[in-house]
């Protein structure tokens, strides 16, 4: 009998875990290495924690709203202690999940630090244990990046990973950066009650977002009190007794805002600490593993996927890396394809796009067209009380294909994956309007902005 | 209950027709075995009959539409018979009027009828993107000739452009010449496209080369002669010297296996058995219809198969199987009077043999100029798969059979 392809795969997120069970399942003999606990930052320190607050956030919004209903919610108390517990109940049980789906593969798992001693070899720092492997796929993720100025490294001033461990609420908070983890973290402590500040240095918050979009999401946050500030460059943060003076300074003119805390969410950067890929050679570029199309790395039986290469740094993303990546590891040639990659922001209303926006549709296509389909046009949304937002597509005119579907609005992020799947099969505009959506749910707002580019929309003048 | 009229299945390879023509009106009356309509599919076009006695209630599938095989394409009934809510299902058509409505069905017009799982479109059951499919349409590319990268073979838009830069700089079609009274376009038909395709590919894929030899034809003349009334009286048939010739080089074909191999991505395929293929000309393109296992049948038999073959040809009755399978090809333009020619190797066999007319000439003989009847045949051979040397081993075999057909005795 053949002897096993043995793979090895360092960091047990969610760009490690996913690759190691897919590679059991072709069959490989495989080891996961993990120096911290599974799950990685998605299940630990990112996606999953943000969203149980992020809900527990919904949940008092409910109770705010409930006379709109014609039920009354006086009286309710928010127990931040209880709240972030419950969170951590969540994380617990899905990290238990993953460790029992690991030992159902008959997966080995090592806790401890990987480092290559050669380019087949690993040591485990702690043990000293070596392991000698066919097939390597690295998956250390990423941290949270830190700007560098004066007072950056102030007591109080928190990255994402140490927002998620408080217990008590803060009275105030400023937020260091208005991207995805930015206005997240915004929407939480603002519904919990925290008044909350952020500065953007960009022109809007969300870069990368359609900015139509953006501005939308900006305009609500700001309904809901979060008060904003864009192109803001921070230039020191004072500790004092009072708080947290931090100073920015916006088209030269400089101000300060207080906080009890100062969230730093500035983005993250590949995580390699300790790895000892220079050891061996492997090629990086701007600080991340340098992959080719099928996330091989320049030693040809070592692969990389997930936050560790760069680029966009998003979970589903890196699952989607890391099943293409120990395919290719494990004997077959499928190029990762980065066409219809979602991307989702769990405020409220949520946010969700997936492929051009209008701005990059506009410069890449002479002829672009625009179908745009209000949230307060649609029962459903009515009926939940949830009618901010729009449904926005971008096609092109010559055969109408749909190059971006941008959503801000209720559900958002469940709604996209009906665009993921349509623009992945080339779809146009025809088969998303014509596609006979359910009655009545939020999906109609997608068909009918559809509408608008392939006859016009039924609920709309 | 009306009777449904279904695209039929004719042999394994037809997935789907196309009906060029309903020989009656709908609501004119047809009996059981008249033609109902003609379907052309790749290969052949076919007269295919009423499976009864009754009306033609409802033509579901127009003429110049494909459909797949199984789809009903249209609904016989009984003389009065009320068909006027008939959907292509078959069921009572949804809104059918209710008794006391008065609101006519709505003829379909052009319906596509697809079964479930079928992709729709005028394709029928190709698997292509929708954008793909837009690509494809508006650039006049035929998605059946587009090699589908997407998951499962799908075709992508991506592929759709790679054939566009396939063909000929300036990938857009020309803008059609004003037609005058003298010009006229006659669309392509199914059988044309696929002749064009085969002819091309044969050129394309294979490196074929050529050898020719002139024949004594002599024997061959004076045995047709001698066996023409016995097998009149035994197969009703007149031998042709085609038939003959048939013959000889399966016998032949029989020493040199590697002439009747087929060329394989794993490796040269030896074929057991000798299916002839024999090029004819119909009034719609060029055919090969097939006699099978050739080697084991005598110059009777293959007389009546190929006097068989020709009947089913003009009367459009070649099913699939008839036309399929050969594993070698011969190509015969006596009646034209041509002396020489090559042929285009029929895909995917390894060779084919075309054979030129028989003319008198003056040939050396024993140091005397005599006058005989001489033929030329051209062997078209894949180099690929054979050598130049084995080739001429098997036309050398073939001018000794054909010269003195008693050897294919021995």
């Amino acid at each position: 009998m053949a002897s096993k392809t043995r793979v090895t795969i360092i960091g047990g997120g969610i760009g490690g875990y996913p690759a190691a069970i897919r590679a059991a399942r072709m069959g490989a003999a495989v080891t996961l290495i993990e120096k911290d606990v599974l799950g990685g930052t998605c299940l630990n320190r990112g996606c999953i924690p943000t969203k149980a607050l992020l809900h527990a956030g919904e949940v008092v919004h409910t109770m705010q709203e409930s006379e709109i209903f014609g039920i009354s919610c006086k009286g309710y108390a928010v127990d931040f202690a209880a709240v972030a517990k419950r969170k951590d109940t969540v994380v617990k049980q899905l990290r238990i999940g993953v460790e029992s789906l690991l030992k159902t593969k008959k997966i080995r798992m090592i806790k401890g630090t990987a480092t290559f001693k050669d380019a087949s070899t690993l040591r485990i720092l702690e043990t000293e244990e070596e392991l000698a492997s066919d097939r390597i796929l690295i998956a250390t993720g990423s941290s949270p990046s830190r700007l560098k100025f004066e007072g950056a490294d102030g007591p109080d001033v928190l990255d994402s990973t140490r927002m998620l461990e408080l217990t008590e609420l803060p009275g105030s908070i400023v937020i260091i950066g208005g991207g995805v983890i930015g206005v997240e973290f915004a929407q939480i402590f603002s519904r919990l009650g925290v008044r909350v500040t952020i500065l953007e240095a960009m022109e809007n918050l969300i870069p990368g977002f359609d900015g139509e979009i953006a501005q939308a999401l900006e305009k609500s946050l700001e309904g809901a009190g979060i008060d904003i500030m864009t192109r803001a460059s921070v230039t020191g943060i004072s500790h004092n007794a009072g708080g947290n003076d931090v100073r920015f300074r916006i088209d030269g003119k400089e101000s300060t805002v207080t906080g009890d805390k100062v969230v730093m969410a500035v983005g993250r950067r590949p995580e390699m600490a300790g790895l000892g890929v220079e050891r061996i050679g492997l090629a990086t570029e701007k600080g991340a593993l340098k992959v080719d199309e099928f996330m091989q790395t320049s030693v040809p039986h070592i692969y990389a996927a997930g936050d560790v290469t760069g680029g966009i740094m998003l979970a589903h993303m890196a699952a989607a890396e890391s099943e293409c990546a120990i395919r290719n590891a494990l004997g077959e040639k499928r190029p990762m394809s980065y066409r219809t990659v979602p991307g989702c922001i769990y405020t409220s209303p949520e946010v969700a796009g997936v492929g051009l926006t209008e701005e990059a549709a506009r410069e890449r296509y002479k002829d672009v067209e625009i179908g745009r389909f209000p949230f307060f046009a649609c029962g459903k949304a009515l009926v939940i009380n949830r009618t901010a937002g729009i449904v926005k597509i971008v096609s092109e005119k010559k055969y109408k294909e749909v190059l971006g579907v941008h959503i801000i609005g209720p559900r958002a992020t469940d709604m996209i994956a009906e665009a993921v799947l349509g623009m992945s099969l080339e779809m146009t505009v025809e088969e998303l309007a014509e596609a006979i959506h359910p009655h009545p749910t939020l999906t109609e707002a997608i068909a009918e902005s559809a509408m608008t580019l392939h006859g016009g929309a039924i609920h709309m003048p | 209950m009306p009777v449904e009229i279904i695209m039929p299945k004719l042999g394994l390879t037809m997935t789907e027709g196309q009906i060029v023509e309903w020989k009656i009106k709908e609501g004119e009356s047809i009996r059981k075995g008249d033609i109902l309509f003609v379907l052309e599919t790749e290969k052949v076009t076919y007269d295919v009959e009423s499976p009864g006695d009754g009306i033609l209630a409802k033509i579901l599938i127009q003429e110049g539409k494909s459909v797949p095989v199984g789809t009903v394409v249209g609904y016989l009934a009984r003389p009065g018979e009320d068909v006027s809510g008939l959907s292509p299902a078959g069921l009572p058509a949804a809104g059918q009027a209710s008794s006391d409505r008065e609101t006519p069905p709505c003829p379909p017009e052009t319906q596509e009828v697809v079964p479930p799982g079928s992709e729709e479109g005028p394709q029928g059951r190709i698997k292509a993107s929708p954008l793909a499919k837009k690509t494809a349409a508006a650039n006049y590319v035929d998605l059946r000739t587009v090699k589908g990268t997407g998951s499962g073979g799908r075709i992508l838009r991506s592929d759709v452009e790679a054939e566009l830069g396939r063909k000929k700089s300036g990938a857009d079609i020309p803008a059609m010449p004003a037609a005058t009274d003298e010009d006229r376009l006659v669309p392509f038909s199914g059988m044309r496209r696929a002749i064009a395709k085969k002819m091309l590919a044969s050129k394309v894929e294979t490196a074929q080369t050529y050898m020719s030899v002139t024949v004594d034809a002599g024997n061959v003349m004076e045995y047709r002669e001698a066996l023409l009334p016995l097998i009149e009286e035994q197969y009703g048939v007149r031998a042709t010297i085609t038939d003959l010739m048939m013959k000889i080089t399966a016998s032949a074909i029989r020493m040199h296996p590697i002439i009747n191999t087929r060329w394989t991505d794993k490796g040269l395929l030896y074929l057991k058995d000798v299916h002839m293929g024999m090029a004819m000309a119909l009034n719609e393109g060029l055919i090969v219809p097939v006699i099978r296992n050739i080697h084991d049948k005598g110059l009777g038999q293959i007389a009546r198969d190929r006097s068989d073959l020709i009947r089913k040809g003009k009367e459009n009755r070649f099913l699939p199987d008839d036309i399929s399978g050969s594993t070698f090809t011969l190509s015969a333009m006596g009646m034209y009077g041509i002396e020489q020619f090559t042929s285009n190797i029929n895909l995917p066999e390894n060779a084919i043999l075309a054979v030129g007319a028989i003319i008198d000439k003056p040939v050396a003989q024993n140091g005397a100029v005599v006058i005989r009847p001489v033929m030329t045949i051209t062997l078209s051979y894949d180099h690929r798969a054979i050598d130049g040397a084995e080739a001429g081993k098997f036309m050398r075999t073939l001018k000794s059979f054909i010269e003195k057909p008693i050897r294919i005795l021995a």
